[in-house]
C-alpha cells in the first residue's frame, strides 16, 4: 500500500469522526425538539 | 480472488462493455442472476436507471447488487489483483463518504434547529447547551468540508463532493 493510500485512509478516518460528531449534535437537537417537556409542567406524581 | 470491493463504478462499466452489453441487457443479466438465487431486485426499468448511476460512481450499489455483479462477472472479477481490490475498496469507501456527507444538514439548517430549540425551553438542555451543540455541529461540518477538500486534492479530483460551510 502506498503512502498516498495511507494518507487517504487517514483523511477518510478523520472525515468519519467529524461526520459522526455532526450527526450526534444534530440528533441531540432534534431529540430536544421532539421532546415536548416544558419546565414547570412536570408530572406531579 | 473474488472480492466485493472490486465492484466499483469503473469496473462495472468496463465489465459490461467488455461483454458488449448495453444497459438494458445488463439489467436483464442482473435480474436473471437474482432469479437464480431467488432474490428480489428492482424492476427492469429501475435497474436501467440505477446502472448508469452506479457506473458513474454517483451512487454505490448496495451489497445485494454488488454480489449480483460478482455473480454475473465471476470470471472477470476473479482476475483482479489484490492491489486493485484494495484500491477499489478505497474508491467504494470514498463514494460512500461522498454520499453520506451530501446528506448532512447545511449550517443554515443547524441554525434553524438551534432557533427552534431555543424558542421552546426544556429542562433537559439549557439555552447555553443548545447553542454549544449547534456551534459544535457547525464546526464539525466545516471540518468535513475541509477534509473533503483535502481528500479531493489527494485524489486529484475536484468532484469528490461538496459540503456547504
Amino acid at each position: 500500500m502506498s503512502a498516498r493510500d495511507d494518507e487517504i485512509r487517514r483523511v477518510v478516518a478523520e472525515l468519519d469522526a467529524h461526520m459522526a460528531a455532526v450527526e450526534a449534535s444534530v440528533a441531540a437537537l432534534k431529540a430536544l425538539l421532539a421532546d415536548d417537556e416544558v419546565p414547570g409542567q412536570e408530572d406531579p406524581s | 480472488m473474488r472480492v466485493l470491493a472490486d465492484v466499483t463504478g469503473e469496473n462495472l462499466r468496463l465489465w459490461r462493455e467488455s461483454k458488449g452489453w448495453d444497459v438494458p441487457r445488463m439489467a436483464r443479466e442482473l435480474r436473471k442472476a437474482a432469479r437464480d438465487t431467488g432474490e428480489d431486485v428492482a424492476a427492469h426499468h429501475g435497474l436501467v436507471k440505477m446502472i448508469p448511476q452506479w457506473e458513474r460512481g454517483g451512487r454505490a450499489p448496495r451489497e445485494r447488487y454488488r454480489l449480483l455483479y460478482l455473480k454475473v462477472f465471476e470470471d472477470m472479477a476473479g482476475g483482479l489483483s489484490q492491489s486493485m481490490a484494495a484500491g477499489a475498496d478505497l474508491v467504494m469507501r470514498i463514494a460512500d463518504i461522498r454520499s453520506y456527507a451530501a446528506g448532512l444538514p447545511a449550517p443554515d439548517e443547524i441554525r434553524t434547529l438551534e432557533a427552534a430549540a431555543l424558542a421552546k425551553p426544556r429542562k433537559s438542555m439549557t439555552p447555553a447547551e443548545i447553542r454549544a451543540r449547534a456551534a459544535e455541529a457547525i464546526i464539525h461540518l466545516r471540518e468535513v468540508a475541509a477534509k473533503i477538500a483535502e481528500l479531493s486534492a489527494l485524489l486529484g479530483d475536484d468532484a469528490v463532493g461538496e459540503v456547504e460551510s
